[in-house]
Order: structure tokens, then sequence, then C-alpha cells
């Protein structure tokens, strides 16, 4: 089976952004991929003017909030890094037990990748900036620069979204077929580990599992 | 056989995927068919049941409104294409805002535009004779088909939120307010071609088709890039409020005092008269019992206006003078508002206090309003009413001891007084003084007002008039006073019947002094008591005590019995007195005088029972 991978467009957030952002963007993703019976819930977020929907699932909802919170922390202790997470959906097949590994195996079929380049606060910017003149009113200019830096993202959040939906519609022969009683499809999110090292390998474990990305399925 | 009834089954999935497409659509551009739906989610939940159109592509939308339904009968070819237009209407901007605040619903005066701002095609591309699968083969197609066709739902649906028509479509469905345009759709088989600038303006998408066996399903949209072109703005319309503090019912109480500043309670605000600027003032009630000036407000103020209290409060002062109602509320509430300018306390009593009686005189308060005419005119518009004296105020002052400020010496009870009063009584000797009304001393008298030389002001001058007032003890060196204090229900009888130009002939100083001779009796008394006052100032307390008692003994008697209090030895002389004096007396009751009488008893009695035996030595002196 192939594997599909969707390398979303970097987004260039700030760190209070980092949790609306991320919320957006995987749940518009699973939304699509929760091929079961859903209910679907309209989400108005508070710092764009953009609604995305997700499948209603409660469960769901926890599980994305805990990663994003665990992203959060590590993007606290590894500030002003480009940074990536990883939403996989794969299928569960039984492996036969041999004197390597008896578990099961799981086969990704599709993976995005998020890109996020996590800033710090506008302050610390002007200092690196090429501006030749100094800011004499940072009141005034600090919010044009805000408002102007917020509508840039939403632009950008926009543009992501419907990355997402042209790969979602122009990508459907990989999915595999819709189990009975299954809302989603089994997912996992990878969040950067404590060393970029750590994050590559995983990286290649998973190539591995997939299998090599020419196969054809 | 069976090509006819896979045919069936992909007639079905290409119906239901049309359908489905449809209320999606729907769903998100038409206000009326959302609302609708938000209703029939909340009853779903509550019931949480399915019903067998929300199982299709699984995606549940709720109940498909009945025109949908219409709808896919009306198309029942599905090789014709369903072309579905979101229509924006927008209201021309010469139908007058405040006509729409009387007749929202009303068609718009002026020209409606329309415009095609999404058009979605949805189509079946089957080509025909092309041999169909059979099978096992022919099942794994359909659930590829359908696997297929709701991951293109999915994505339709996503994309519904992400076009610029969604803003507008989330501003009218929101109930808040009423806007200039509105979204309308229309369903047909055909679609009429966009002319070049409205194709300028629009962008198009087109979903990846699902390949269905022997055709392909496919969804397009073509969409206006940016609406911001449209003036679309918000109607101008004042929402339902809920008045909270409404004055309006005439049960409810027109003195109930209202969040206040420092200052005590504020006139109410008016109804709006013409476009008042929202006052500073932070306690100004945002309405008041006048009805109907909601409406016919002009616009331009309604910005500030509409659903906010502090637009529709006005400044109080422009109609506490010049514009005050003549209703009993409007008097009442500029008799508030003055008492404030004057900051009478006793004001404050008259108001806070019930009505003692009706048959009070209206000049009653005249009393207050010796500093201020403006009073004196008002409170003769309202109901009478009396005031009533503070008892506990009093009694403190009354009971204070060692007190060398003249303002604090106690005043002794009221009783109603005489018509008869001078300017020149005031000078009377330093000997017995006649204490005032205590509301007379807050009426902004000085202190001075009490001392020996009062002062000539017309609120002493009618206190003086009372009768049946005793004179307290008063020494020059400021030797302890002691006053007696009545019911405040006592004295306000006593006020109703100051104009009854009754005098108390215990009113022993210079009340009466166009009588030259009861002032000479007077006079006399005085220099007698004179004497007394200073030999008080070289005994102690209890020869005050004492020599009060003896005034007790000694005032001139009243009218009708004048064996009250009147001792043997000073007897004869006070009869004579009572004669020459009758003529400028009024006539009291005996039911008044002897509750006097019983009042002096108990003081007496209290004094006596304070003093001890010296009391009855100085007696026995005698």
């Amino acid at each position: 089976m192939n594997c599909e991978v969707c390398q979303l467009k970097e987004l260039e957030v700030e760190h209070f952004e980092i949790r609306e952002v991320l919320r957006c963007i995987l749940h518009t993703i699973v939304f699509h991929r929760a091929l079961g019976l859903v209910r679907p819930k309209d989400v108005d977020l508070e710092l764009f003017e953009i609604t995305y929907v997700q499948c209603g699932d409660v469960e769901l909802e926890k599980k994305i909030d805990e990663k994003i919170d665990h992203f959060i922390s590590w993007v606290e202790k590894h500030p002003n890094k480009k940074s990536q997470i990883c939403l996989s959906f794969y299928e569960v097949k039984s492996k036969q037990p041999s004197w390597f590994t008896n578990k099961t195996e799981r086969l990704y079929w599709e993976q995005w990748y998020i890109n996020l380049n996590v800033t710090q606060h506008p302050k610390h910017h002007s200092s690196k900036s090429h501006h030749t003149k100094l800011v004499v009113d940072p009141g005034e200019s600090a919010t044009e620069e805000r408002s102007s830096r917020r509508a840039m993202v939403e632009a950008s959040l926009r543009e992501v979204l419907f990355q997402i939906i042209k790969f979602v519609n122009e990508k459907k022969d990989h999915v595999p077929p819709i189990s009975e009683g299954v809302i989603y499809f089994p997912y996992e999110i990878t969040i950067p580990s404590s060393s970029d090292s750590a994050f590559g390998m995983d990286m290649i474990k998973r190539m591995l599992h997939s299998g090599h990305p020419t196969m054809l399925s | 056989m069976e090509m006819d009834r896979e045919s069936g089954k992909l007639e079905q999935i290409v119906s239901q995927f049309r359908s489905k497409i449809l209320h999606v659509i729907l769903d998100s551009r038409v206000p009326s068919l959302h609302h609708h739906h938000q209703l029939q989610q909340q009853e779903s939940l509550s019931h949480s049941r399915v019903r067998k159109t929300d199982k299709w592509f699984n995606l549940v939308l709720g109940d498909r409104p009945p025109a949908l339904e219409n709808l896919n009968f009306s198309l029942r070819n599905l090789l014709d294409p369903m072309v579905i237009d979101i229509i924006l209407v927008h209201r021309g901007s010469c139908s007058s805002s405040v006509d729409n605040l009387y007749s929202p619903s009303a068609p718009a005066v002026g020209p409606a535009d329309e415009t095609v701002i999404e058009r979605w095609v949805v189509q079946y591309d089957c080509p025909r004779f092309i041999a169909t699968p059979s099978g096992a083969d022919a099942s794994v197609s359909y659930k590829k088909i359908y696997k297929k066709s709701i991951i293109l739902l999915r994505s339709l649906y996503t994309q519904m939120r992400l076009l610029p028509a969604y803003r507008i479509f989330k501003q009218l469905s929101s109930l808040s307010q009423t806007y200039n345009f509105d979204l309308v759709y229309k369903v047909s088989s055909f679609s009429h071609p966009f002319s070049r600038e409205e194709e300028s303006g629009m962008k198009e998408y087109s979903f990846a088709p699902v390949e269905a066996l022997s055709g392909y399903l496919s969804v397009s949209v073509t969409y206006r890039a940016t609406l911001s072109d449209f003036n679309l703005e918000p109607l101008v319309s004042l929402p339902p409020k809920i008045i909270t503090d409404y004055v309006g019912s005439p049960t409810t109480d027109p003195m109930r005092s209202f969040p206040s500043s420092e200052k005590g309670a504020h006139a109410t605000s008016f109804p709006l008269r013409g476009a008042r600027p929202p006052s500073s003032s932070p306690f100004q009630r945002p309405h008041s019992w006048s009805s109907g000036f909601h409406r016919g407000f002009p616009s331009t103020k309604t910005q500030s206006l509409a659903g906010s209290p502090p637009a529709y409060r006005t400044s109080p002062k422009p109609y506490d003078i010049a514009s005050t109602p003549t209703d009993l509320y409007g008097n009442r509430i500029q008799n508030q508002r003055v008492s404030t300018l004057q900051q009478v306390t006793a004001y404050d009593e008259y108001k806070s206090s019930p009505p003692f009686s009706p048959s009070a005189s209206p000049s009653t308060p005249s009393y207050l309003s010796g500093a201020n005419p403006l009073l004196t005119r008002h409170c003769s518009e309202t109901a009478p009413v009396t005031i009533p004296l503070p008892l506990t105020g009093r009694s403190t002052r009354y009971l204070s001891p060692n007190s060398s400020d003249p303002s604090r010496h106690s005043l002794p009870p009221l009783s109603p007084r005489s018509s008869k009063h001078d300017a020149s009584s005031q000078e009377s000797p330093s000997g017995i003084r006649s204490y005032r009304k205590i509301e007379a001393l807050r009426a902004g008298e000085s202190p001075s007002g009490l001392s020996n030389n009062y002062s000539a002001q017309k609120v002493v001058r009618d206190s003086k008039d009372d009768s049946g007032r005793f004179s307290a003890l008063l020494s020059s060196s400021g030797s302890p006073h002691i006053g007696f204090s009545r019911s405040s229900s006592r004295l306000s009888f006593q006020d109703d019947m100051d104009d009854c130009e009754f005098s108390c002939p215990f009113d022993v100083d210079d009340v009466d002094v166009s009588d030259s001779s009861s002032q000479n009796t007077e006079g006399k008394k005085a220099s007698e008591f004179t004497a007394q006052s200073n030999l008080v100032g070289k005994k102690s307390q209890d020869a005050a005590v004492g020599i009060l008692v003896q005034m007790l003994r000694t005032a001139p008697p009243l009218r009708q019995d004048s064996s009250c209090y009147s001792t043997h030895s000073l007897r004869t002389e006070y009869e004579g007195g009572v004669s020459i004096a009758s003529g400028f007396f009024m006539p009291r009751k005996t039911a008044d005088a002897l509750e006097e009488l019983n009042s002096y008893r108990e003081m007496k009695d209290l004094l006596l029972s304070k003093s001890g035996t010296r009391v009855v030595r100085q007696e026995e002196m005698k």
C-alpha cells in the first residue's frame, strides 16, 4: 500500500497562536478521514476569522488537545525552532509472530506534516529587523504590525486548509475501505521529542514500517 | 437484470448524492433553512436518533427542508446538471432606515440588487452504452464510489466555510440584527451564463470528480472572490430591551431611591426630547415612565442608542426647574432636587416620613425655606405634609452636658405657637430664652441663632410663636442645660397647629412683643430669672436643677387651667398676668394641655429623682 505524504505549507505562528492553529489543522484533516457516521460540528476560531469542522467525537478532541499540550511544552523548552508535527493514519495488520517481533504491525497509508515556525514576541523581532530607523512610537506601529501579522497568519492558515482539501480530493485511492462501526481511521500524532536526532530516527522507523515510498499498493 | 439493478444502485447513489450536496449548500448559505436545521438538530440531539437521510454518506445534517424534496422531484433527471445559485439581495440605500424600524418586514423601498455570488454545479456525466461491471466487482465499485463520495462531501462541507459567502451567511444567521441584504437561492437545471463583468470578479474551483462506473460525478463552484464591494451594513433598529428599573406603574413608589451619588437622589431622566447627548452623570435612570420615546429616534443617533442603556440617559439638570412635570411625581422629584441644593437634612426627614396629618398647613415647610424661597414656593404646591422632627437627633442634643456651644443648647419641646410674633421680641433678656425648633437650626441658621441675641430671621420669629414651650435655663457662663424632648408625632401635631395661632402660656420669654403688657410681665419674670441665673453660675449642677424645677413651678399657668404649675407664692401674680395676656392667646384643647402637663410632670419627677433632696431643700427655702 502506498503511503501518501503531504507536506503542508510552513506557518509562522506566535506562541499563543499555536493551540488554535494546530486544533484547526488537525481537526480538519481528521474530519476528512473520519468516514464513519459523524455529526459535524462547526468551530469558530477566536484569533482568526476562520471556521473549521470537527467530527464531533469527544474522545478524539481530548487526544488532540493532549498532544497539543505536549507540543506546547516542548516548544517552551526549545524556543525559536522550526518544528514539525506528524499526523499519520495507519492500518493495523496482525503479523505472524516470529522471533523478531510478535506485535501487530502498523501500516501507515497517509502522513501529514504540519510545519510550524514558532516565533517569539514581536519585540524581539524589532531588534533583529532590518529597518533603518528606530521605532519612535512603539504603540501605534506595534499595533499595526500585529494586525498585519495576524492577517498574514490567517491567510496562510486558509491556504493550508485549501491545501488539505485539494490533497484530500486528489488522492482518494489509497484510503482503506471503511470498516463497519468505525468512525475514523486509526491515527497517530507525533510531536518532536527532546532531541532532534531522535526525531529523525522516528522518521526512519516509520518509513521502514510503511515500506518503501515507491512501492505501489 | 443485473444491469438494471446495478444502474438502480448507481442511480440511487447519484440521486442521494445530489440531494446531500444541495442540503449542505442550502444549510450553509440560506439563513432561514439553517435555523430550521438548528431546531431539528436540537431535537435530534435530545432524541439521539439518526434519520435515514442522515445515514447517507455518513453525514448527519438533520431533516431535509421540504423545499428540497420538491426540488429533488423536479430534477429527477439525473443526467441534467443541478445548478444552485446563491444570490445576494442587496437593498438599496434609498430605503429609509427609520421606516424599517416600524415595518422591518415590509418590502424595501427602492430597488434591490441581486447578484449571484456563488454558483454550484453538480453534474453526473455518464456516457451511454458503457458496460458496467457485475458481481463482486460491482459491489467493490459501489463501495469505492460511495467512499469517494463521502470524502468529496466532507471536503465540500469544509469548503463551504472557507469561501467568502460564509461570512455573510454568518452575519445573517445571527438574530441580533437585521441587515440591508439577504441571501436567497435558486436551483435549476440550467444556468444563465455570467456577463463578462461578472466573470471578471469570480473564481472557480472544481472538486475532483468521483468516478462512478460509466461516468463521473463532478462538483464545481464559481464564486465571487471578494464581497467588500457591496455596502453590506446592519439595518438601524432598536432591539427589544427589557427595562429593569421602569417607573411607569402608578403603584411604583415615586420616592423610591435610585442609585444615587453623594448628593442624594437625583431627579429621574425624562423622556428624550430631541437628540440629547448621553450624560456623563453616572446615576441617571435610563428610562422614565413616558412611553413611546423609543420610536422615531433619529437614525444618526441610534448607533449609540441601540441596546445601550447609557444612550437613553439624559442630564436631569435641564429638567429640574425649566420643564418640571406638573403631576405629583414631578413635583416631588423637583423637591428632592431642590433639597439637595439646600442640603437640608430636615428636608430629607420630611420626605422620608409619612405625612402626619392631612390638615397640615402648606406653609409648614416654610420653616425650612428661610433661606430659600424657591423651596417655599414649590412646597406650597405639594400636598400638605408635616415635618416630623427626628427623635434621636434631638435627644442626643438635648442630653449633652457641658456644652459651651450655644448651638448645642437643648431645645424644649414644641407646642403650638402663638399667632403673634415680633422681631423685636428677639431681643429678650439674657435670662430666659426660648428655644427654636431643631429644623430652624438645621435650616442653615448659624449657631448664633440660638445665642442670647436672636437673629432677626423669619424662622426664629416663627418658632417664637410656639406656645406651650418652656424655656430651659440658660446661663451666660455655660452651665449645663437641660432640655426636654417629645415624641416626633407630638411635635408634628404641634406643627399642624402652627397656623392656628395658639400660644402656650409656658412661653415665658418674648413671644408676643406686640403686647407691651405681656412683655412687661415677661420682662419681670425675665429679670427675676436673670437674677436667679446669675446664681446658677455659682452653684453646682444640682442647684441648676433646682432652679429649673422652680421655674417649672413658677411658670405661668395655662389659660384654662391656671392652677397646675403655679406656686402659691406667685399665684396671684400669674393670675393677673393671665388675665391680661388672655386676650392674646388662642384657646387650647384641654386634652392637649393635659398631655403637656403630664409630660412636664414626668420631667419634673425625673429631675427630682436625680437631684435628690436638694430640690426639696430649695423649696423649703421659699
